[in-house]
């Protein structure tokens, strides 16, 4: 095969080599770099120069125009000289970038960030783009005064500020950045958070939990400096959420019916498993029958010994107006009635708060019409009584003429005895008629007991209670019904199988997160402790089996957006240039080599066979084939600074060996050999290297050798 | 001025040829015949080297033709015609370059070469067809191509493997015409591996039957189809007959 070469088609060989590795990096490198500088210019189009802007702010499409105005006032109020550009919109946001004068870039103009743009009008939030700097991510809270303080003083550090929950390094220039990093780097090492949390409903003591966490990492590490700061990061975004979410939860619960279950001594049931009760239905559930539809199914959410709690989560015990009381059975999802676990009480809060608050309304509105009758009665028993102090008066007037009659009677004699009568039975009815006009009562006591009546208290009482009337009917009672009415309504129309719902979507968002008030963190200064090591020692001293430690970084470097992006765009470079390496070696292969690799297999085919067994077995055209697409594919890698992110060098080498083994192998598949022409240049005493020049080449795909070919090629 | 002995070539398990013993005198026209297979072409093939035999030798004038070496070889190549079967003519060449290419190749300057590759081409009967490319002409003209291209270097020696064999009955006359001119004008020294026997009838000198790998019979062509002694002269015999 050798041979074949050596009349001079070897030179032209490798200069093929050399030519496809120089085109093939330059045009993959050359493609590669195209993007690179079209993406760049992209980027650079939309987030300025190096330098040139501090900021993007994010404003609402719509007020744009204001936000503009509102921008270019700040500017001319507080920041003589500043930029304002606006550049791209994405998905209904403009994007205005910023850029302070160079006097006012300083940590005091970063640090007051969100009060200067406050009246930035549809402002949703702005990236801080300042650069050179370096940004450290997820700075913990507890120690962001300190590095703030730090990274301030590193060298070719200008200032350092924070922004929500990242830091931001600002540098002198852009040659500190490495170093600065690197620096970075180093200090946060020196800091570690460990955290201790426990699985959703347990509830800690923050201050003891911790005290007896420190207690066992101090054993740990002596020289450690350890502080609580559980608490340093409450009031975080993330940590209202979810204390919104367990709030909502507890809320949900607290208006859903209350089951509560007494477990039969037998029956073990844990949490999250599902019973199903009669509730409303008319059938009861009979064990290994399937379940009707308006059995009411409850999940368990807490056994406590004999005593269980749940939820409902599918149907509704709704019109039940007073507490249920049923036997519970097991359900399992064949829809089959189970064992019977226990007793169920069921109770509709929502039934019952209604209830209550139609209740008083109701008396709430007697109470209005009684003080109107009340008043109504005090005025007549006031007239009453002043008839009554009248008639007692004129009783009194009566009384006095009656005994001076008596007495005038007395004195005129006897023959005057009958007169007597009759006058005083006179008297005496026209008394009795008096009393009766008065008070109806009154008669029964008698003259001698109304003369007894204390009728000046009688009256004062009388004022009090009028007085207490007026009081009542002062109150707008109309507007408390209202108001109360207003609550019955807006008590939300949620039905028990709704609650369940929404109580299992909370735990489901919520599961596995973390509640504040069930995680400690501990920030270790000084030291490095192993998490692992000391999570059983926690759980030791916590007799807790359930929690679980992990080790938090106070924070982590990267740098600034404009670096990161540019590194990306190395990285599309570089992979781009890779791929495009790996196709165009495939390429040249098929078009240039598989002729030569087919031309060889031929003549080959036409000698003696070969004695050695070694070049028997291993085709020495594959073989060729293998050297000479490892060597193109790894050269031309090479050259373009090709790099495929998780492919290494060696398999680069090995990319290059299969395709140029396979087509060595394959050669005749892509360039099938003229034989009958090569047969003909033989026969007219041809050479290797004119048979290729006039006869193998010029026939074969156009392509880099074709190309090479035309200076050598004569006819 | 040819000797050939113990020639001997096997493809894997395959003999072709076993041992081939010719001797050719100069200007003597050979025509070998025999059933497909028999290995007429491996032998002409391994005169001027396109099959490597695996034994035996060739002397051309005393000379042994196994042991040339590269450059000796290819010039040994360009003073043996060779005119195969299916013509093996360069499709992108014009007919002139076809006939001419090897000898611009092999040094001779482009002018003189033309003049020659017209000259050749003439002999064959193909003036005006020199700026035509092969896929324009038919089988005949391709193959009288292919005749010219071997004649232009002035051969020593002109092997023919079944020139005629893949043409349509009404173009072999042509060719046959051609050649038999060539041979009874030239007498350039010709070894014809063919089939048909009116030609060997009337140009060969002597006709080699070959059978299985081997030469069973040789001599005038009078005697080999009156007086048979092999098998297959006695099959040729009978075809003449009828
Ligand atoms: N390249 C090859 N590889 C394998 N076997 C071959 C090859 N060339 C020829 N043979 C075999 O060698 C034997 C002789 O072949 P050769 O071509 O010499 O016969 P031939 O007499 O020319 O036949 P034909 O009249 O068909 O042309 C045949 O059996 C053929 O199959
Ligand atoms: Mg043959």
């Amino acid at each position: 095969m050798f041979k074949f070469f050596r009349d001079g088609f070897y030179r032209d060989y490798i200069i093929l080599i050399l030519v496809t590795i120089i085109v093939g990096a330059a045009v993959s490198s050359g493609v590669a770099w195209a993007v690179d500088s079209y993406f760049g210019d992209t980027i650079q189009d939309v987030i300025g120069d190096n330098g040139e802007y501090d900021l993007i702010l994010h404003v609402r499409e719509a007020s744009k125009e204001a936000a503009l105005r509102e921008l270019e006032r700040i500017a001319d109020q507080q920041f003589k000289g500043a930029v304002i550009n606006q550049t791209i919109s994405v998905a209904g946001q403009a994007n205005f970038l910023f850029g302070f004068p160079q006097e006012a870039k300083t940590e005091d103009t970063f640090s007051r960030l969100p009060s200067i743009f406050n009246g930035v009008p549809g402002l949703s939030s702005y990236t801080v783009i300042v650069e050179p700097s370096v940004l450290v991510r997820g700075v913990h809270p507890s120690v962001s005064q300190t590095l703030q303080q730090r990274f301030s003083q590193l060298d070719g550090v200008d200032f350092a500020f924070k922004d929500g929950k990242n830091m931001l390094v600002v540098l002198e220039s852009a040659e500190h950045s490495k170093a600065v990093m690197n620096e970075i780097r180093e200090i946060l090492k020196e800091y570690q958070v460990l955290e201790v949390r426990f699985p959703i409903g347990f509830e800690v003591d923050v201050q003891k939990t911790a005290h007896a966490v420190m207690e066992v990492l101090k054993e740990q590490a002596k020289s450690a400096k350890l502080s609580n700061v559980s608490s340093a990061e409450y009031g975080e975004e993330l940590d209202a959420l979810m204390k919104t979410l367990v709030e909502m939860r507890h809320f949900l619960l607290s208006y859903a019916s209350k089951v509560k279950i007494t477990l039969n001594h037998n029956s073990n049931l844990v949490v999250g498993e599902q019973i199903i009760v009669q509730g409303m239905s008319e059938q009861a559930p009979i064990k290994g029958e399937s379940i009707a539809p308006d059995h009411v199914v409850i999940e368990v959410l807490d056994v406590q010994g004999n005593q269980a709690q749940g939820m409902i989560v599918s149907g509704s015990i709704a019109e039940a107006g007073e507490v249920l009381v049923q036997a519970g059975y097991k359900y399992h999802s064949d829809d089959l009635v189970g064992e019977p676990v226990g007793e169920v009480q069921l109770e509709n809060e929502r039934y019952r708060l209604n209830y209550a608050i139609s209740e008083s309304l109701r008396l709430l509105e007697e109470l209005d019409e009684l003080s109107v009758e009340a008043a109504v009665a005090v005025e007549r028993a006031d007239a009453v009584l002043t008839t009554f102090q009248e008639a007692l008066m004129q009783l009194e007037v009566l009384q006095v003429q009656m005994r001076q009659l008596n007495e005038g009677l007395a004195e005129n004699g006897a023959q005057s005895t009958s007169e007597q009568l009759i006058i005083s039975l006179f008297l005496n009815g026209l008394l009795k008629n008096i009393a009766k006009s008065g008070s109806e009562g009154a008669a029964e006591y008698g003259l001698d007991s109304l003369e007894n009546l204390d009728v000046a208290s009688m009256r004062s009482s009388l004022g009090s209670i009028s007085e207490q009337i007026s009081n009542v009917q002062e109150i707008d009672v109309q507007a408390i019904i209202n108001q109360i009415v207003d609550i019955r309504d807006s008590l939300p129309e949620l039905d028990d199988e709704e609650i369940g719902k929404s109580v299992r979507l909370v735990d489901n968002y919520i599961g596995g997160q973390v509640i504040p008030g069930e995680r400690i963190q501990i920030l270790v200064e000084n030291a490095t402790i192993d998490e692992e090591k000391v999570e059983p020692l926690i759980r030791e001293q916590l007799d807790n089996q359930y929690l679980n430690t992990y080790t938090i970084s106070v924070g982590t470097v990267n740098p600034d957006t404009r670096t990161e992006v540019f590194r990306i765009l190395k990285e599309v470079r570089a992979t781009i240039a890779g791929i495009l390496s790996i196709v165009f070696v495939g390429v040249f292969l098929m078009l240039d080599h598989a002729s030569i690799f087919s031309t060889l297999k031929w003549i080959r085919a036409n000698k003696k066979a070969s004695k050695n067994r070694l070049v028997r077995y291993f085709n020495p055209v594959m073989i060729l084939g293998v050297i000479v697409g490892t060597a193109l594919l790894t050269a031309t890698y090479t050259l373009s600074r090709a790099a495929i992110p998780y492919v290494s060098m060696s398999t680069v080498l090995i990319i290059g060996a299969v395709l140029g083994g396979l087509i060595g192998m394959f050669s005749e598949k892509f360039s099938p050999v003229h034989a009958d022409e090569i047969m003909a240049g033989l026969s007219l005493g041809l050479s290797n290297v004119q048979i290729m020049h006039e006869i193998v080449i010029p026939a074969s795909r156009p392509g880099l050798l074709n190309l090479l070919n035309r200076t050598k090629q004569r006819f | 001025m040819l000797k050939i002995k113990g020639l001997k070539k096997q493809y894997g398990k395959q003999i072709a040829i076993d041992g081939v013993d010719l001797e050719v005198k100069r200007g003597e026209t050979i025509v070998i015949m025999g059933p497909s297979g028999c290995g007429k072409s491996t032998t002409i093939r391994c005169i001027n080297r396109l099959t490597e035999p695996d034994a035996g030798e060739i002397l051309l004038d005393g000379q042994s033709v196994l042991s040339l070496k590269d450059e000796e070889l290819r010039r040994f190549r360009r003073t043996i015609g060779f005119v195969f079967q299916q013509f093996n003519l360069i499709a992108r060449l014009t007919v002139l370059d076809n006939v001419m290419f090897h000898l611009v190749l092999a040094g001779i300057p482009r002018a003189e070469a033309e003049a020659r590759a017209k000259q050749a081409l003439a002999k064959v009967g193909l003036t005006g067809s020199e700026k035509k490319y092969p896929s324009a002409l038919s089988g005949g003209e391709q193959q009288r191509v292919g005749i010219a291209r071997a004649l232009v270097s002035n051969p020593q020696l002109m092997l023919w493997d079944e020139p005629t064999a893949s043409l349509d009955p009404i173009l072999v006359g042509e060719v046959l015409e051609v050649m038999e001119e060539l041979v009874q004008t030239t007498k350039t020294t010709s070894i014809i591996v063919t089939h048909e026997v009116g030609f060997a009838l009337k140009a060969a000198d002597r006709i080699v039957l070959m059978d299985r790998g081997r030469i069973v019979e040789s001599g005038a062509p009078q005697v080999i189809f009156n007086d048979p002694q092999s098998e297959i002269g006695k099959k040729y015999q009978r075809l003449i007959a009828c």
